[in-house]
């Protein structure tokens, strides 16, 4: 038997959000239905142990409801650190508020799947509500820094972005630091708005016995564009679910990922696109690169609901294993109700192509560079799609 | 530069080279030809120091160094370079970046410093027209999406970019066009100096038109079986293997 969610949800705080009732009635309800952490043979869960999770001895943070003003610089920043937020003056068109003063009306679209969310729902402490005008063309970024650090804590967030109609806006999510035996459960809700375009990378490289739940639930309406790029690396414990409804015609959504783990990290990315309505495409990349005894799961769900013709869906996941006690799982998924559509998925992995090892060798270049070049060229493709200059270099950093 | 002696080499149990020497000068060219399977490719890769072959006796010195206990790494170091047969597609990994690496190693073990980016990429420019390679392949990624010709003219820019002592060219004429093939021996030619050897494996006498040989070694079942000048390559061209087959 897994560990009780119940007692789980008990150490931590009630929300500070005003969710609305009938959400929060149905985490609870989802909760007591489930009473238990999921176990492994939860087709979710199927490659991912929560039994240390659910053992964990935790300490609520709770977040200050106004936030302390940073100096002005060239992204807009956000910063959690401890139980304080910051944040310096935003732009023509750009709001910040703290998401547990939103009114429960601000929530209502939201949908509610699995224990993490269940548990977000139930527990959250704060997060940013950022909402940009419609027609607004954001001219900074903005970057949200997640430090984390103390031991046995409990950070627990829930952000939301709103993006009106025909706006565009670059965003940077960082989750940094040192954080033993302790939990984040961080949800961020997208809404998009007709003709929007947003861009974000995302990484995740926290050291520490730390255990990170980060949920991404995308609400996208005609002709609205996302890119999201997720990169983990060297995380102890890391699950990512990203959940895409696309909701009305024309939408385009590009996820792509990369994975980086070694000794006994575990590295698991769970993506599921709803593909609501017709005349949308999605594309998904994903690459990971275990060594030691890492293991990495790769669950990737498109969904294509009956009225939704003419959709292209791509998926792609391709790994390397550095060494014989690396594991990947690996699992795409298709589910698709229409019949006039185009979905295509793949999955490889294997190991450094010795042959191109002989050739940089041959070459003079040393073993250990010519694997790290090789690697670097690996992941490219996904390197290439970040647009924050701060994570292109820590990536580089990581691989070289 | 490069003297083997008595090579027996095998792989997976079975044994391809059965007692090869070799010798061979600075400022010399040898071919080696043969038949399919008598061991020519064998020879390259045991030379550039693929890890597949078990030798059993045998040794190869270059320059008085054995070069059987040197890394795959540091024979190229020490002016070791295979042109490859089937030159192999790195994505994502760009041709310069992969040259300025492979330099700045060899000279790092040269005792020399770092070639600054000017130098280097007036390098580029001289060496690349050298092989009449399109400078904008210089800058796409190794090999990907390069056609057969273009592939052996970027193993001869690697070639001319790095300056080996003994350059060793695997088929290099293998799924060439008669123009592609000059323009290849042409900078082979062009790099061809007192102080460097080089060492042509090849099925057809064709490429010997243009890559002109001191010596002509023909290998046959693991073993060389003839030696002479120019002139015999063109008596295989006219007589075939089996002439050396009946010889034996």
């Amino acid at each position: 038997m897994t560990g009780s969610l119940i007692d789980f949800c008990k150490q931590l705080e009630p929300t500070s959000l005003k969710l609305p009732e009938p959400l929060l009635q149905s985490a609870k309800d989802g909760v007591e239905f489930q009473q238990h952490f999921p176990s492994t043979r939860d087709e979710a869960w199927k490659y991912t142990r929560l039994g240390r999770v659910a053992a964990l001895i935790l300490t609520p943070v709770k977040i200050n409801q106004s936030p302390e003003r940073l100096p002005t610089s060239d992204t807009i920043d956000i910063v959690f650190e401890k139980e304080t937020w910051q944040c310096n003056e935003p732009l023509d068109g750009l709001h910040l508020k703290f998401s547990g003063d939103l009114d429960a009306d601000a929530w209502n679209a939201c949908t509610l799947h699995g224990h993490v969310q269940h548990i977000n729902a139930l527990t959250a402490q704060g997060g940013v509500a950022i909402h940009v005008d419609a027609n607004t063309i954001l001219t900074k970024p903005i970057r949200i820094i997640h430090r984390l650090q103390g031991e046995n804590t409990a950070v627990i967030l829930h952000h939301q972005l709103v993006l009106g109609d025909q706006a565009s806006a670059q965003l940077e999510v960082i989750f940094e630091g040192t954080s033993e035996n302790s939990y984040a459960n961080v949800l961020f809700d997208f809404f998009i708005g007709a003709g929007a375009n947003l861009h974000t990378d995302m990484l995740q490289q926290i050291k520490g016995t730390h255990y990170g739940f980060h949920t991404q639930r995308i609400y996208q309406q005609k002709d609205s564009t996302v890119a999201l790029q997720t990169l983990t690396a060297n995380t102890h414990f890391t699950r990512n679910e990203i959940e895409v409804f696309s909701q009305e015609e024309g939408t385009h959504t590009q996820l792509y990922g990369a994975f980086i783990g070694r000794e006994n990290n575990h590295i698991d990315n769970h993506t599921y696109v709803h593909h609501m309505a017709p005349n949308c495409t999605s594309d998904e990349n994903y690459k990971g690169v275990l060594s030691d005894k890492a293991t990495g799961v790769f669950n990737g769900k498109v969904k294509v609901y009956q009225d939704a013709q003419k959709i292209n869906a791509y998926q792609s996941n391709k790994n390397i294993l550095l060494s014989d006690q690396a594991t990947i799982n690996a699992k795409p998924e298709l589910e698709i109700y229409a019949d006039d559509v185009k979905c295509s998925h793949g999955s490889t992995t294997g190991q450094l192509d010795q042959h191109a090892l002989f050739f940089l060798r041959a070459r003079g270049i040393s073993e250990a560079k010519a694997t790290d070049m090789l690697i670097k060229g690996f992941m490219a493709e996904i390197a290439g799609a970040v647009k924050s200059s701060h994570i292109q270099e820590a990536l580089h950093a990581l691989l070289d | 530069m490069l003297k083997i002696e008595n090579l027996h080499a095998s792989i997976n149990g079975s044994e391809i080279l059965k007692g090869l020497s070799l010798e061979i000068n600075a400022g010399e060219v040898h071919a080696i030809m043969g038949p399919n399977g008598a061991g020519k490719s064998t020879l390259a890769s045991i030379i550039a120091g693929k890890e597949d072959y078990e030798i059993s006796s045998g040794n190869i010195s270059f320059d008085g160094k054995d070069l059987l206990e040197l890394s795959i790494e540091d024979r190229a170091r020490e002016g070791v370079f295979l042109a490859f047969q089937y030159p192999v597609e790195i994505p994502g990994v760009s041709n310069v970046n992969f040259l300025k690496t492979a330099i700045n190693e060899i000279r790092e073990h040269k005792g020399l410093a770092p070639l600054s980016a000017k130098d280097f990429l007036s390098l580029v420019k001289q060496k690349s027209a050298l092989v009449d390679l399109d400078a904008s392949l210089a800058s796409r990624a190794v090999n990907e999406g390069f056609s057969g010709g273009e592939k052996k003219r970027n193993e001869i820019f690697q070639m001319a970019m790095l300056e080996p002592k003994l350059a060793v060219l695997d088929e290099t004429d293998s799924g060439l066009d008669i123009d592609a093939l000059r323009i290849v021996a042409g900078g082979v030619n062009a790099l061809k100096s007192k102080e460097n050897a080089t060492l042509v494996i090849t099925h057809y006498q064709r490429l010997l038109d243009y890559i002109v040989p001191d010596f002509v070694h023909v290998l046959y079942d693991g073993k060389i079986v003839k030696t002479g000048g120019k002139e015999l390559a063109l008596e295989l061209e006219e007589k075939g293997y089996d002439w050396i087959k009946s010889a034996e």
